[in-house]
């Protein structure tokens, strides 16, 4: 494994979001470094999703400081934005195009000339070199969430926002990805990840930051913030087998009430 | 890892060739909304000599254009918004402008096509045939009608969000449009519908598109219907602009 730089890939800073009268982002701030795999964890509605689509350009903070590969993403939206991959939670391309087709629309919008050939390549490396004439909604949830992966990174970004990338998937696809997200990390990108999934976040997440009500409320390996709570009554008070886990850690932070 | 950005052109022209393709695999809707303007023509044959033929097919266009700014414009819209495929796009190093541009490009060349084609078979089948300039200034009288239409299509999607109420609300105000516009005009409806129908942006553009398919009958009717067809134009495009969401949350 690539050994993790000091170089920032994205600073975040202070960042406030509303929607309407809600305050769905209080005052976020983290970075994540060149090579390192950041996870955001919370609830249903804690501000994940909000967090990313400000990284992303998608909605605009009432305030804070968003910067990805060196660039301020308020004065240089679009070198911000050509500086990351993206894969959204919900997303979806014209159900009419071809892999192919798809492929060459997202080279297009990136500057980047691709040949059949180079394209073929790339779809050899997801094993799907058979659904090239394929239409989108034609193939399957996994194999549409590799090509949603691969045109998150037909670019070769500085830094890939995952937004729940192994919900719905089998766990042979989800260690599929896992060892896919590795691998990236090896090459040098950096990655932020959203999930639900606390077995995700320990497994592949170098850090991670648990947010709530759209704040901020840990950040660490997870090694640091079970070592950092494991004594919090609450914490303990989630803990099912003895040994405090990542999961209590977030269950005790969070509290046990379901979110809608 | 260095970091490319395509000029505004090279990304205009890769989205209006993936939107080019998916117009031509909806093909069939295409020949529905293409169908409605020619049924007329061929059934309104008979009326040619009484109505003239300007006002026959100034009324085959408008229909058409009523179709494809409410039923093909308005409903891919709605359906790319729900489904997420703007947002992907979105976050690409894209200028926003140049998303919707390629989309109206495309409708735009519809617009020109089911033209060329009314015309075309309104000379064959109906023995219609204008002087050069009515075909000339016809055609961009279709093209400021065409940016009406386009335009009240962006005002619905911008004014409803779900995409099947996008639906049903665009094939109501079509059925209106066809029915008050072509029936009231011909004053079928009483007097006061027909007034009413002269004014709609129906009444306005078929007035519009027939008056230059005929130039010598161009009067001030025909200019205080340009006015409002204009008006009309600038008033739906500002409300689509103004209210549309990129997303349906």
């Amino acid at each position: 494994m690539e050994p993790i730089t000091t170089e920032l890939v994205l600073e975040v800073y202070n960042l406030h979001v509303f929607y309407g009268s809600l305050h769905a982002l209080n005052d976020v701030s983290f970075d994540v470094k060149a090579g390192e795999i950041f996870g955001l964890l919370g609830p249903n509605g804690a501000g994940k999703t909000s967090t990313l689509s400000a990284i992303e350009g998608l909605l605009k903070p009432k305030s804070g400081k968003i910067i990805v590969g060196g660039f301020n993403s308020r004065e240089k939206p679009l070198h911000a934005k050509a500086s990351l991959g993206v894969q959204l939670q919900a997303t979806s391309f014209q159900p009419e195009l071809t892999v192919l087709e798809i492929i060459q629309l997202f080279a297009g919008i990136y500057g980047l000339p691709m040949s059949k050939e180079k394209i073929m390549r790339l779809l050899q490396d997801i094993r799907l070199e058979d659904a090239v004439a394929k239409r989108f909604a034609q193939l399957s949830g996994g194999q549409q969430q590799r090509i949603s992966l691969a045109i998150s990174m037909i670019h070769n970004p500085k830094l890939v926002l995952l937004d729940e990338p192994t919900t719905g998937l089998d766990p042979q696809s989800r260690r599929q990805l896992w060892e896919r997200m590795e691998g990236m990390r090896e090459k040098g990108h950096s990655i932020v990840l959203t999930t639900h999934s606390m077995e995700e976040a320990e497994a592949v997440c170098d850090r991670i930051a648990i947010v709530d009500h759209g704040r901020v409320i840990a950040k660490g390996t997870p090694a640091i913030l079970i070592a950092q709570h494991q004594n919090d009554p609450d914490v303990i008070k989630a803990s099912r087998r003895g040994k405090i886990t990542l999961e209590d850690v977030f269950i005790g932070l969070t509290g046990k009430a379901i979110r809608s | 890892m260095q970091t490319i950005i395509p000029s505004p052109g090279t990304v205009f022209k890769t989205l209006l060739k993936a939107d080019f393709i998916t117009q031509w695999r909806n093909r069939r809707s295409v020949i529905l909304v293409m169908l409605v303007p020619l049924l007329i023509l061929i059934s309104w044959q008979p009326l040619i000599k009484t109505l003239g033929g300007p006002f026959v097919l100034s009324n085959c266009i408008t229909t058409g254009l009523t179709a494809i700014g409410l039923m093909a414009y308005s409903t891919s819209i709605a359906r790319d918004r729900d489904k997420g495929i703007f947002q992907r796009i979105r976050v690409a190093p894209v200028p926003t402008w140049s998303i919707m541009m390629s989309r109206i490009t495309v409708q735009l060349a519809m617009i020109c096509f089911m033209t060329l084609t009314v015309f075309i078979v309104g000379y064959a089948k109906a023995k219609i045939l204008l002087e050069p300039a009515g075909y000339v200034l016809g055609f961009l009288a279709t093209l400021v009608g065409g940016v009406l239409y386009l335009g009240l299509g962006q005002a619905i999607v911008g004014l409803v969000k779900n995409s099947e109420t996008v639906n049903a609300t665009s094939r109501l105000i079509y059925s209106i449009f066809i029915l008050i516009g072509m029936l009231g005009e011909l004053g079928t409806l009483g007097k006061q519908v027909a007034l009413i129908a002269k004014w709609s942006p129906y009444g306005t553009v078929r007035r519009l598109i027939s008056d230059s398919l005929h130039p010598a009958s161009w009067n001030m009717d025909t200019n205080f219907a340009l006015l409002a067809t204009i008006g009309y134009a600038a008033l739906f495009v500002g409300l689509g602009i103004w209210k549309f969401k990129w997303e349906t949350k």
